[in-house]
């Protein structure tokens, strides 16, 4: 596992986004039934979650979200000197680049350097050490990395996924600071885990000719999706999680030499409530130190673990420093962990987006 | 691994009846047995058995026997 300690960087301040369009799984009741939603909803935690109405996208998400930041931080967008983009949900499917229209609508400098990265639950982990590792290595000042997804492909027919994933997009605001304490990070990969969550068609390698139309087909019990749809098989990923997830927390507590004791919060990617229950009592951890946002914002993909943090331990956060231990892990397969003494930090309300505030290219 | 401690588990993880279940019960006659079921037998296993079990070896199981086969590998 690649692990590094990372000195001179801080974490300023982090901001969220939904869309303003609240949608309680109990509607979903018609589609798979009263009493599967229940048991569904009951295991994965998720009540209610957002989601983008058509024209709005992950990068409406995040650009409101760094907007904010940046005002709250009273920072120059003209001072932001790196921008990186991590989303499986671009503007565009090939080109160009996402972050590269988002440098553009915030208004940052043509000197800034920007990039996208395709990466999902382990995505927030990835930004920050990539941020980090560029700010210690270049001398670079300020950094945005931006992280989040709206969850289009996934078919309303497949229980599995459709009352699981939320929308959300946030910014993350890095500064070169002397006096800061070190970010530890574990990082790590299993690329045969690349079929368990997938979606299937679109690009180079699951090209389908244009003229095929697309059909759902039944694909296991009563789910049903087509080829352009997420496929995710839970019971494989949460094998992979298990057995993953309890050396990554080992790991990345060694970099820094901290105890399990001394961390203030365990913030996990929001995979499921079942699968984060099942990792706090297996590695011991107090449920008290593992907060939740499952029920109100669902999975939110590299978004989870910045949302976790502006729902769930703002007040803190926003006047003291935190032990905090960040964890993301699934889609790739992909994993990363970060060990940081965290706050104060600038950490706003969850921003509500509405459609009409979709860009108008 | 005493068997009757094991079928005992799984009748509370399926939430059937006490004494509804033996080792020869095949599980697709058990309505209970859905993939909900399947990752929670997977957290079972580890939590309470302490074995890693793989999704392709449980998905090969037949009977609430060959379940407990698993975690006494």
């Amino acid at each position: 596992m690649a692990t590094t300690k990372i000195q001179g960087v801080r974490i300023a301040g982090i901001a969220s986004a939904v869309p303003d369009t609240c949608h309680p799984v109990s509607e979903m009741a018609e589609t798979f039934g009263a009493e599967d939603v229940r048991k569904i909803s009951q295991s994965t935690g998720v009540i209610k979650r957002y989601l983008a109405a058509p024209k709005l996208c992950c990068s409406d998400l995040c650009y409101s979200a760094a907007k904010r930041l940046l005002n709250e931080l009273n920072w120059d967008p003209t001072s932001v000197e790196a921008l990186i983009l991590v989303t499986q949900s671009p503007d565009y499917p090939y080109v160009p680049a996402t972050s590269c229209i988002l440098q553009m609508r915030l208004g940052l400098t043509h000197s800034c350097a920007t990039f996208d990265v395709t990466l999902g639950c382990s995505g927030y982990v990835y930004g920050l050490w990539i941020a980090a590792s560029l700010m210690a290595g270049s001398g670079l000042s300020r950094v945005l990395v931006l992280a989040g997804d709206t969850q289009t492909a996934v078919s309303p027919l497949d229980r599995s996924a459709a009352l699981l994933f939320g929308d959300a997009g946030t910014a993350t605001a890095l500064e070169k600071s002397d006096a800061s304490s070190p970010l530890g990070f574990s990082l790590g990969t299993d690329g045969a885990g690349w079929k368990n969550l997938i979606v299937p068609s679109g690009w180079r390698r699951g090209r389908i000719p244009q003229t095929t139309p697309l059909v759902r087909k039944q694909a296991e019990a009563n789910n049903w999706r087509c080829q352009d749809e997420l496929f995710m098989d839970g019971a494989e990923i949460f094998a992979f999680t298990i057995r993953e997830v309890p050396p990554l927390v080992s790991d990345v507590l060694a970099t820094l030499g901290w105890t399990r004791d001394e961390v203030d919060y365990f913030v996990f990617h929001q995979a499921n409530k079942f699968m984060l229950t099942h990792l706090a009592k297996t590695m011991k951890l107090p449920l008290p130190k593992v907060p939740f946002s499952l029920h109100e914002y669902g999975n939110t993909s590299s978004a989870s673990i910045p949302i976790t943090i502006n729902s769930q331990l703002a007040e803190q956060i926003s006047q003291h420093s935190l032990k905090l231990l960040m964890a993301g892990f699934g889609v790739g397969y992909s994993w990363g962990a970060c060990t940081v003494n965290c706050g104060p930090i600038v950490s706003p309300p969850v921003i509500k987006v509405n459609e009409s505030e979709a860009w108008q290219c | 691994m005493d068997e009757k401690t094991f079928v005992t588990d799984i009748e509370e993880l399926l939430e059937v009846d006490a004494g509804s279940l033996h080792p020869a019960v095949e599980l697709a006659s058990l309505a209970q047995w859905d993939s909900l079921a399947f990752v929670s037998f997977l957290a079972m296993a580890d939590s309470k058995y302490g074995a890693k079990v793989a999704p392709t070896e449980l998905r090969a199981c037949k009977t609430v026997g060959d379940l407990m086969k698993l975690v006494s590998k």
